[in-house]
């Protein structure tokens, strides 16, 4: 038997259980991809229907198909490009009103669509009753009631698919009709464009329709063509018309009828019995809302995600730590040369490792974010935080990735998806870095604490953190009132209903961006972190090496006791490490840089602390661990805080002068990757390093010479 | 009741000069071009009743409820529509007032 393949998009306003109707339909025939170019998720599955595989591609929840926000342009894209064979629109039963926008603008576009009257169970409980009959004549298509949640009428919406696919269809066509001023418009617009031979085929009424509504992606197809002269010219008569008959212009009454035809559907087909009850969202949102109790709350809920991900996550990241050591440890005698143990050890298993340990944290925040998505708290914490953040010209949603930030950028830049608004995402992204990470800590503990006294290092510490916190909210200024200013992106989001998100929904998205960051970030990455380890490790001078085996050798034979002779071993093995660290790429490029950063009291030995700390941020510890030539290199350790306070080079104004470029410059090649990843190009991320390193140089100068002059 | 007073009231305001509780319905929208866009599609389009839920906790954004839904937007893009004030809180009038009878008065009373 022949199968049959029917594509199929759904589409439908956010939060009409969209989503939760893929699922039942698709089961676990699932996959999820990115919209092309964009990084908006593409969900796509099947499901076998008879003689028929139809597969389903959810499209991104939109209110309208104007193209207004990313999604919508995704949509449409896809409706216009793809042609999928039938479209299944989704709408939620009870707020039938609101939904029917979209349908509307499906019944002008020539596409066989089909409705589903989702979340039918809850219309009795409302009392609601809907006139099917009569809705399916006035929208022209067929509408099957279902419930993604009762998982009811999901076979007759397979059974409607297919005979809408094979036109078994027994519903006439509606087109839904403008005033008669704007028909006009439209017909003389169309009529002109029917002329234009490379518009063949085109549907020219749909295209008119969205000149008149001053639709830009319409526009700019249209304006490539000769007969633009005249239909801009006719564009020009219907806004004067507009103007002079209704006060208004072409846009509005175009969307004023859709809506006016949307009632008048309401009014024939739709009774509404009993009033409306105040719902579970009504009254939790008088808690969490409130004026007093709103800010807290939220504040609550921020610590609860930042503790869930990093104090929960942190036993987790040391548990794969020590398997990564353990592993290590293995494979180490199995490895004959030193060369490629250290290419195994130093560089694979540290740089996968290095990138893995970060897995638990990754999935812990997004179970937390997914839930705080899904069940509809996201939308508010934006709503009550969204002044503060809009000063700085960022969304309210650009909070919790910035917090997340404090713990580690990579979840963080990961977590701005949320984001709809491209130069807001972008902007957020860019800013993330400043929020001093995890990573950054170990660095100030050991400055910190080497040069000054306990109650006060806490409060430099602090400083730190409040620096990097305002050069993230100036930056984000700066970059909205420069290189991404845009029309001033409308804060008008809707506060979706409070929903108990399914676990399998929380999951599912957790998973699915633990497998992105391994996949994609991973290989990035990976590639960097051995990049780097071989900088740090080639060339090798064989001078150093030869006068290491002899130095070796001697100890061997001399009469020293067992303790000092592995003393003066590990000595000798630690000051052969610093010189080759020396006499490496790395540390060329370090005593390369010094006189650009003697300026800002940095010699040749942080230069190549700041280089390979460019693998990840807590390497610049152990890096000078390294060069400092100490036998210890544990990080933060308190030896090489001493061998610091009396270094002369070394003073309080250095320390300070470092720490300040530590938080500021490039960011670690991981976060670079998964920013590179986000924005999707490399020039944003070339510029933005260029100018952190600006900045970092700048703000360490003036702490330096400032804290020359009063310490 | 209050029909005297909202009759008063029927003045073309703006929808940010609104205080929680008020109850409105939309005269024009004459915002921006993609904040007006937004906005029609969301269905807030002249003749929509709506009531004023609450004010953010540091106040700005507002939130509104119309047709079922709960829409937040910031008093700057509430400048852009001019609204006619229909009721205050507790006044007992339908936010859609149309013959079948409906109510949708949102938010708990």
């Amino acid at each position: 038997m022949q199968v049959k393949e029917i594509s199929v998009a759904l589409a439908g306003n956010p939060n009409c259980g969209k989503s939760s109707l893929f699922n039942v339909l698709t089961g676990s025939h699932q996959r999820v991809g990115n919209f092309s170019g964009v990084t908006i998720e593409k969900h796509e599955g099947y499901a076998d229907y008879g003689s028929y595989r139809i597969r389903f591609v959810d499209l991104p929840g939109t209110y309208s198909l104007t193209p207004y926000s990313p999604e919508e342009i995704v949509t449409r894209n896809f409706l216009l490009e793809d042609k999928p064979d039938v479209v299944v629109n989704v709408v939620e039963a009870p707020n039938l009103e609101r939904n029917l926008l979209l349908t509307t603008q499906l019944m002008e576009m020539h596409v066989d669509f089909l409705v589903a009257l989702n979340m039918f169970d809850e219309l009795e409980e409302k009392g609601i009753t809907v006139d099917g009959k009569q809705l399916q004549k006035l929208l022209g298509c067929h509408i099957v009631p279902t419930s993604a949640k009762r998982k009811t009428g999901i076979d007759a919406l397979l059974a409607h698919i297919v005979r809408v696919y094979e036109k078994d269809i027994e519903i006439q066509k509606n087109k839904l009709s403008f005033r008669p001023e704007t028909e006009e418009a439209v017909a003389a617009i169309a009529g002109m464009l029917a002329w234009e031979k490379s518009l063949e085929g085109a549907d020219t009424r749909w295209l008119a329709i969205k000149l008149l509504e001053n639709d830009r992606e319409v526009y700019h197809q249209v304006q490539q063509y000769p007969v633009w002269v005249k239909v801009e010219l006719a564009l020009q008569d219907a806004i004067r018309d507009a103007a002079r008959l209704f006060d208004s212009d072409p846009e509005i009454l175009i969307t004023e009828d859709r809506h006016a035809f949307i009632r008048g559907a309401m009014q024939e087909c739709v009774r509404i019995t009993e009033s409306r009850r105040s719902t579970v969202t009504d009254y939790i949102d008088m808690v969490v809302l409130n004026r007093v109790l709103g800010l807290p709350i939220f504040l609550f809920v921020v610590w609860a995600i930042f503790q869930l991900t990093f104090t929960l996550g942190s036993p987790l990241m040391d548990l794969l730590e020590a398997l990564f050591a353990a592993f290590a440890g293995v494979v180490e005698p199995l490895l004959p040369s030193p060369m490629f143990r250290s290419i195994v050890i130093d560089g694979l298993i540290a740089g996968v490792g290095g990138v893995l340990v970060f897995l638990p944290n990754i999935v812990l925040l997004f179970i937390g974010l997914s839930f705080l998505e899904a069940s509809g708290y996201m939308a508010r914490a934006a709503f009550v935080i969204d002044k503060v953040m809009h000063r700085f010209g960022l969304h309210g949603k650009s909070f919790i990735p910035m917090i997340t930030g404090f713990g580690c950028s990579i979840p963080a830049i990961m977590a701005t998806r949320t984001l709809k608004s491209p130069t807001d995402r972008l902007a957020t992204i860019l800013v993330i870095p400043f929020m001093s990470c995890g990573a950054k800590l170990p660095v100030y503990v050991l400055l910190a604490g080497a040069f000054f006294p306990p109650e006060v290092a806490a409060n430099v510490m602090f400083a730190i953190y409040l620096l990097g916190v305002a050069v993230a909210l100036l930056t984000a200024r700066l970059l909205k009132s420069t290189v991404l200013r845009s029309e001033s992106e409308p804060f008008v989001m809707e506060l979706p209903p409070y929903r108990w998100p399914t676990l399998h929904s929380v999951l599912f998205q957790a998973k699915l961006k633990a497998m992105m960051y391994v996949k994609k970030a991973g290989t990035l990455i990976l590639a960097a972190v051995i990049v780097i380890w071989a900088a740090s490790n080639f060339p090798r001078s064989a001078d150093i090496d030869r006068r290491t085996a002899e130095e070796t050798g001697r100890i061997a034979k001399s009469l020293m006791t067992a303790a000092e002779r592995d003393a003066a071993l590990r000595a000798v093995s630690f000051r052969a490490q610093s010189e080759q660290l020396q006499y490496s790429l790395a540390g060329r490029v370090g005593k390369v840089i010094e006189p650009v950063i003697r300026p800002i009291g940095f010699d040749w030995r942080i230069g190549i602390a700041l280089v390979t700390g460019l693998a990840a941020k807590e390497v610049v510890v152990s890096t000078m661990g390294t060069i400092y030539a100490l036998a210890d290199t544990e990080e933060s350790s308190a030896e090489l805080a001493g061998i610091l306070k009396n270094d002369p080079s070394f003073s309080r104004a250095t320390a300070l002068s470092l720490m300040v470029f530590v938080l500021l410059y490039i960011p670690c090649v991981a976060s670079m990757g998964v920013m590179k990843k986000e924005i999707g190009q490399w020039k944003p991320v070339l510029f933005y390093s260029i100018y952190v390193l600006f900045l970092a140089w700048t703000l360490s100068f003036i702490t330096y010479r400032g804290a020359l002059l009063m310490l | 009741m209050n029909c005297r007073k909202a009759r008063q009231e029927s003045g073309s305001m703006k929808m940010s000069e609104l205080q929680v509780g008020d109850k409105a319905e939309v005269t024009a929208v004459k915002a921006g071009q993609a904040v007006r866009r937004r906005i029609l599609d969301m269905g807030l389009i002249t003749g929509t009743r709506f009531k004023v839920l609450r004010v953010a906790p540091l106040g700005d954004p507002m939130e509104i409820f119309f047709k079922g839904m709960y829409l937040s937007l910031r008093k700057n893009e509430a400048e852009g529509i001019s609204v006619r004030k229909t009721g205050e809180a507790g006044d007992g009038i339908a936010m859609s007032g149309d013959k079948q009878g409906r109510c949708c008065c949102g938010g708990a009373r």
